[in-house]
């Protein structure tokens, strides 16, 4: 475990905080009037997925952690675990659909993710900006109804329903955001 | 950051900048119809007043022979104005650049800055309070006019504006909490907790403070100084609640470790008369009682020159003709630094200071 400071402080670091693996979201530097000066950070924790903001002293002494990036292979889901295969060791590796939140939704057997690594443990996954699913079921729109902003739901290759515009149809391919399972846009 | 590049091919940037002069014109317009006369102080200084939070610009001036003298650029005005207030019995305020080193980095903070400063004679800190809510009041009515169609507020009443997804209501009076209740409120902690009470001998001695910071979870050291982990906590705990209340904060009597040129206040050696005011979050102001007392003002020379030598920040000479001129008698009076690019971040609803100055 590597001591660093605020000074190396760098987006995507990740550091132990209240005894837990954190992720550098975003930090800057701050002095309020007439004071020293501190580092105003944005720290995601990388098993609940919880963000929250932290004030450091300038020059504080915080401890980097080893945290790997691996290429796995979703396999399936076991009660209330996701299970990975590492594309490199052929090992199985457990994650809660506690740390994997509503991205758990939208996972796809046999697809590659990036997956945390702290010690032995897969400790988080990298969530996309957005992800692209095919819909499997969808109400035909109805005819006629043009107004601006109607809804309506569909359900997804992965099971997950989404709220989206009426044009869409069984057999499209739509991207929505992960983190909020908002409906983006078509892709098809 | 608007460049001249960002301006030519997005034309809208403009507008902010276009605001930030409309800003400006009501400032100048505000003052001028209060009889304050607006100054002119130098940029380029032979000496400043030792502050240790800073980090100043030094820089060489060669005379025509060739001979080298080290100069500094001014990190505020506020030395020179007090200077001039020493012989002329008028308000004074100055719109300048102000520069301070190692500030990047940082949505608020941008080394070279402009600076909106006034001095009120004969006055304390609760006058510029009242002089804070007029002013912005008058930014608010002249470019509420200008910009029917800004999308951060209208010209109604009551004065709202949004910034960052909150509403502000800028009518008077603006909340008013002192640090003492901010951090009974907010922090759970009593301020004789972390000083040893009114009569307390060495209030700032770091001891009572470290056992509050090590309750809560904050790391110290043998170095770390009561101003720090007072800050920190003030900057975690209280801070962040100051924009939750709709209306402009002023948050007044600060702890003596964050005095710089403030007076004591009367009745509590442990304060100082000192507010700062903060709309939608963002600090915008600081203000003082200023201190008068040439004696005082040493110490705390010695102490922050003491202090820029142990942070290794760069070397600069005490402005001794201040302390000289406090000696010769600076009238009481009250002023306050606002950063008018904040203001502008405000009324345009950006998120960074940078979007606020031209680049060239």
């Amino acid at each position: 475990m590597a001591k660093i400071t605020t000074s190396n402080f760098q987006k995507g670091l990740f550091i132990e905080f209240k005894n837990d693996i954190h992720q550098i979201a975003e930090f800057k530097h701050v002095n309020p009037g007439k004071g020293s000066a501190f580092v105003r950070t944005k720290l995601k924790n990388i098993r609940t997925g919880n963000t929250l903001e932290f004030t450091y002293k300038s020059g504080e002494a915080v401890k980097q952690l080893p945290v790997y990036i691996r290429e796995m292979q979703y396999l399936y889901k076991n009660n209330s675990h996701h299970i990975f295969m590492d594309q490199k060791s052929f090992e199985q590796y457990l994650l809660s659909e506690v740390v994997t939140g509503k991205f758990g939704q939208v996972l796809k057997e046999g697809e590659i993710y990036q997956v945390y690594v702290h010690e032995s443990d897969a400790v988080g996954i990298r969530i996309p900006k957005r992800v692209s699913l095919k819909v499997v079921e969808a109400e035909e729109g109805i005819k006629g109804n043009t107004v601006t902003g109607a809804k309506k739901t569909v359900t997804t290759e992965t099971g997950v329903k989404v709220q989206v515009p009426l044009f869409i149809k069984k057999g499209d391919v739509i991207s929505i955001d992960p983190e909020s399972g908002e409906y983006l846009e078509r892709i098809n | 950051m608007p460049s001249w590049k960002d301006l030519k091919k997005n034309p809208g940037l403009w507008r902010n900048l276009i605001l930030r002069s409309e800003i400006i014109s009501a400032v100048r317009e505000f003052f001028s119809k209060k009889g304050f006369l607006e100054v002119n102080t130098p940029l380029l200084l032979p000496a400043v007043i030792p502050e240790s939070y800073l980090d100043v610009f030094s820089t060489y001036l060669k005379n025509r022979r060739g001979i080298k003298k080290r100069m500094f650029l001014a990190a505020s005005p506020e030395a020179s104005i007090k200077k001039m207030l020493v012989s002329i019995n008028r308000n004074c305020f100055e719109i300048t650049k102000s520069f301070r080193n190692g500030e990047t980095d940082s949505n608020l903070h941008n080394p070279e800055f402009t600076i909106l400063e006034w001095y009120r004679l004969k006055a304390d800190y609760k006058k510029i309070i009242t002089d804070c809510q007029d002013l912005i009041l008058h930014i608010y009515n002249k470019i509420s006019e200008k910009f029917p169609d800004q999308p951060n507020f209208k010209h109604s009443f009551p004065p709202v504006i949004r910034y960052r997804n909150s509403s502000i209501n800028l009518s008077a009076p603006w909340k008013k909490i002192s640090i003492k209740k901010a951090l009974e409120k907010y922090s759970g902690i009593s301020f004789a907790d972390i000083t040893g009470g009114q009569d307390s001998a060495d209030p700032f001695t770091p001891d009572r403070i470290t056992a509050f910071a090590r309750k809560k979870g904050y790391s110290f050291s043998l170095n770390t100084t009561w101003e720090q982990l007072f800050n920190q906590i003030y900057l975690n705990e209280i801070e962040p609640n100051l924009v939750k209340y709709g209306k402009p904060v002023i948050i007044y009597d600060f702890p003596k470790p964050l005095a710089a040129l403030a007076k004591v206040k009367k009745g509590d050696n442990r304060l100082v008369e000192r507010f700062e005011f903060y709309i939608g979050g963002i600090e915008l102001g600081d203000c003082y009682t200023e201190l008068t007392d040439f004696r005082e003002q040493k110490n705390r020379f010695e102490k922050n020159i003491r202090e820029i030598k142990k942070y290794n920040k760069t070397a600069i000479y005490p402005d001794q003709e201040f302390l000289e001129c406090l000696k010769t008698g600076l009238p009481e009076c009250a002023g306050i630094a606002v950063g008018l690019d904040r203001l502008v971040m405000l009324f345009a609803d950006l998120a960074d200071i940078k979007d606020t100055i031209f680049y060239g």
